[in-house]
């Protein structure tokens, strides 16, 4: 009994200070990431494939009244790409696509962000993918779900050579095109 | 010599039925050559190949269909009744299978995620969504079928070629086009 008294409260404060270390830093805002989503599309021999990415990571400040303050952070794990066959996965894994093995992440840090009004935004910013940086800008709107959690959604399309992804044999846009649009679903707890 | 010929099928169903045989042997072929190719441009291009091609053999067997239930095929040549009776069966189960194979290829691209879109021109509906269990399933299924129909089809021709060489009854006949029939008998 006392053993157990012992072990409960052992649990709870391991747990406590897991959500403690957890916790993200300077005023970063909890990404509710089973609600997110980061995917994109490309066409294949003129047909739309989808994909999305299972891992990722984000740290957002977003701060409507304050946008020079607000700051938007990802980090993708390129090797948890979710294709049509593990047998697509395995080969854009590999050095022709990402090469994950040299590459393993890919890394979006927001320079700046403007208000276009009605609940549109601008976020501009940085993408290192592959070794290539690029500056890109990114539209989303935002809006509210049911439980009030504010939702960011956005696209932006990349091109895929731009990054030296998928080159070789694939390079022929006529096999994968170049655009590849990319979709993000940003879910944030509603503001305190 | 032929002791009997009886009637013979419509040209139109002997020139479905050719169309078929040489769809699904193309098809078959490459359906079987594809699969082991290491992941390349020409792999994702004998995989489209293989979706119309497979398509193309639906549209053709809808229209057989439509055709056979209008229009009465030739009589049997006397023979013993479990065998008409194994002739028809196998008959039925051949259009079914004809009709199942392109459907669950289909289904299995649209459970990878990828729609089907015939000639790249007539968009296929995805009728289920992208899932991983559920595409080896169809994967495993669409093989399965597959194997059946080439089972079923091995019994048909060494039938055919039993009732041509051994019994001499004009079976093969009947479904072989009116000039070669001509210059052969």
């Amino acid at each position: 009994m006392k053993l157990s008294l012992a072990l409960r409260s052992l649990t709870a404060w391991f747990l406590i200070a897991t959500v403690a270390f957890a916790a993200p830093v300077a005023g970063a805002q909890n990404v509710l990431v089973d609600k997110s989503e980061i995917s994109f599309v490309a066409k294949q021999l003129g047909v739309n494939v989808e994909g999305r990415f299972r891992k990722w990571k984000a740290n957002v400040v977003f701060l409507p009244a304050d946008l020079a303050k607000s700051k938007a952070e990802l980090d993708i794990d390129l090797a948890s790409i979710d294709l049509a066959s593990e047998d697509s996965e395995r080969e854009i894994r590999g050095g022709l696509w990402f090469d994950t093995a040299k590459f393993p992440v890919a890394h979006f840090s927001s320079t700046a962000m403007k208000e276009l009004g009605g609940d549109r935004y601008e976020i501009a910013g940085a993408l290192a993918l592959k070794g290539v940086k690029r500056d890109i800008v990114v539209p989303i709107v935002l809006k509210k779900d049911a439980a009030g959690n504010r939702v960011a959604e956005g696209s932006f399309t990349l091109m895929r050579l731009d990054y030296n992804i998928g080159t070789g044999m694939w390079s022929d846009t006529k096999t994968v095109t170049n655009d590849v649009i990319v979709r993000v679903r940003i879910v944030l707890p509603p503001a305190a | 010599m032929m002791r009997f010929v009886s009637a013979r099928y419509s040209g139109v169903a002997i020139a479905l039925h050719w169309l078929t045989v040489a769809l699904v042997f193309v098809n078959l072929t490459l359906g079987l050559s594809m699969v082991p190719l290491p992941l390349s441009p020409q792999k994702l291009q004998w995989y489209m190949w293989h979706k119309w091609l497979g398509i193309t053999v639906f549209i053709v067997i809808c229209l057989r269909i439509v055709w056979r239930a209008n229009r009465r095929p030739p009589p049997h040549a006397s023979m013993p009744d479990w065998q008409r009776r194994a002739a028809d069966c196998s008959h039925v189960l051949m259009y079914v299978l004809l009709t199942l194979i392109p459907i669950s290829g289909w289904l299995y691209s649209s459970s990878t995620g990828v729609q089907v879109v015939y000639l790249g021109l007539f968009p296929l509906p995805d009728l289920v969504s992208k899932d991983r269990t559920l595409a080896s399933v169809l994967k495993w299924t669409h093989y399965g079928l597959n194997s059946a129909l080439f089972a079923l089809v091995l019994v048909h021709v060494i039938a055919a070629l039993k009732h041509h060489f051994i019994d001499r009854d004009g079976t093969l006949a009947r479904m072989l086009p009116a000039a070669w029939t001509r210059s052969h008998s």
